[in-house]
């Protein structure tokens, strides 16, 4: 054992002088970004590994990226993973090792692998994805209808994003009379999740006044998006029970907000623009309907007008059957009249012509033409001599004359 | 009187005529009446006829 004594400089020289000696290369290391920030140009970082089963860390260390490397790496990261560097981020360093007596043990940061992150990025995602799917609930949105008549608007957006003035702006010039209503929310960094998952909560409390809901969110397609791809949200919208446009705001890959929500659109305005699209399009149908049934209406009516002008056509000639009919049978009820009247009178006069002939019979000059006589006493017809006494007189009548006996 | 109601009078009395069910002091009568709606009934034909067809012409 080496017994001398090095003051605290010596000693960590000594540490200074093995490091360089020994790790004089640079390496690629992998590493979570367990803090990251940035200070007068420079980029400060804590890198953390954690055991894959526990989630407790396993090694730890500072790293550095000085100003004139971070100029350049810094905004090359940003613009190929759509996020800045940034806590909670997996991430592919090429690092030296550096250890400075005042100041301790440093990995300086020469180069930001940015396709790692994007790898492990899209590897989460793709993970929240399975997970909802296999949850059941990742196509629960494009499931619902969208109303036709979308015009009661809960907004989820920061209140001062200029992207929120527009999409409302956008909503007054059109024809229609929407109705916005904002819920404030975070729209960037660390609070993204449980700021718009309170937003769609208190929408859900007041869910009968809204026909959808729109996230959107202002802003360049440089700001951080990593918040939106988180399970919770995903989970919180997918199952959200009103359709929900997303909007917010990025060229890139779809983060895991726009691939389970109704529609994605990739601007507020867009947004705006979608929701004035759809009542145009329902407008459309409905004046289509419109036409339609004014179409129908009128080609049934001129039908029915041609049928009753064909029916009114046969009246005429229909009538004048009826009327032949009835006039045919007026006559024949006065032929049978005049039938019936010959008849009767002839009847009467053959009974009085028999009467006249039984009357005709009965005169009694007929038979006094026979000789037959007839005799009467005091001028009435004698039909017996019983009563008759001698010395009465008696008139006896003739064919021609009278005889006035005195009976003996 | 509507047109049947005449027509069923009319051939009420014709019946009653041709079964001889009338006295002859009554025969003038009816026949009197049986004119009558002969022509009641061909009126109302030929009113109806002009009727129809000047209906129509206005429609």
């Amino acid at each position: 054992m080496n017994t001398t004594t090095f003051s605290l400089y010596e000693l960590n020289a000594l540490v200074r002088q093995t490091i360089e000696q020994t790790l004089d290369d640079e390496y690629w290391v992998e590493a979570e970004l367990a803090e990251c920030r940035v200070n007068r140009g420079h980029c400060y970082m804590e890198l953390i590994q954690k055991d894959e089963h526990s989630n407790t860390p396993i090694a730890r260390a500072q790293a550095k990226c000085w100003q004139n490397t971070w100029a350049m790496l810094g905004p090359y990261f940003e613009k190929t993973t759509g996020q800045p560097l940034h806590a909670g981020l997996k991430t592919r360093l090429k690092v030296y090792p550096q250890f400075h007596e005042t100041y301790g043990f440093s990995w300086i940061v020469t180069d930001i692998d940015p396709t790692y992150t994007l790898g492990d990025m899209t590897k989460r995602r793709q993970e929240i994805i399975r997970q909802l799917q296999e949850e059941g609930v990742f196509d629960l949105q494009r499931e619902l209808q969208f109303p036709l008549f979308c015009l009661n608007i809960a907004v989820v957006s920061s209140q001062t994003a200029a992207g929120y003035g527009d999409f409302v702006n956008q909503l007054a010039d059109s024809p229609y009379e929407f109705r916005t209503q904002l819920y404030p929310a975070t729209m960037q960094g660390e609070q993204v999740e449980q700021s718009i998952i309170e937003a769609l909560n208190c929408i859900y409390h007041d869910i009968d006044n809204f026909d959808c809901v729109v996230i959107i969110r202002g802003g360049g397609a440089t700001a951080d998006l990593s918040g939106f791809d988180t399970l919770a949200l995903a989970e919180n919208v997918a199952q959200f029970p009103l359709p929900i446009i997303t909007g917010i705001g990025h060229d890139r890959d779809e983060s895991v907000l726009d691939m389970v929500s109704h529609q994605r659109v990739k601007t507020p305005t867009a947004a705006a623009q979608f929701l004035i699209s759809h009542l145009d399009a329902t407008m459309q149908r409905i004046d289509n309907y419109q036409e339609r049934i004014t179409r129908y209406a009128t080609i049934k009516m001129e039908t029915e007008h041609l049928r009753l002008a064909h029916l009114a056509e046969r009246i005429p000639s229909l009538f004048s059957l009826v009327k032949t009919r009835q006039e045919a049978r007026l006559d024949t009820l006065a032929n049978r009249i005049q039938s019936a009247l010959i008849l009767t009178i002839e009847k009467q006069h053959h009974q009085l012509h028999m009467l006249q002939h039984r009357v005709k019979a009965l005169d009694p000059a007929l038979l006094l033409k026979r000789g037959y006589s007839i005799t009467l006493h005091q001028g009435r017809v004698l039909r017996s001599a019983d009563n008759i006494k001698p010395g009465t007189e008696i008139e006896t009548r003739l064919e021609q004359g009278t005889i006035i006996s005195i009976t003996k | 009187m509507t047109y049947e109601e005449s027509l069923k009078q009319l051939e009420d009395i014709v019946r009653k005529m041709e079964a001889g069910d009338y006295s002859i002091d009554e025969l003038a009568e009816k026949l009197t009446l049986a004119q009558q709606l002969i022509s009641q009934c061909k009126e109302k034909l030929e009113k109806t006829d002009s009727e129809i067809k000047k209906i129509l012409e206005n429609r």
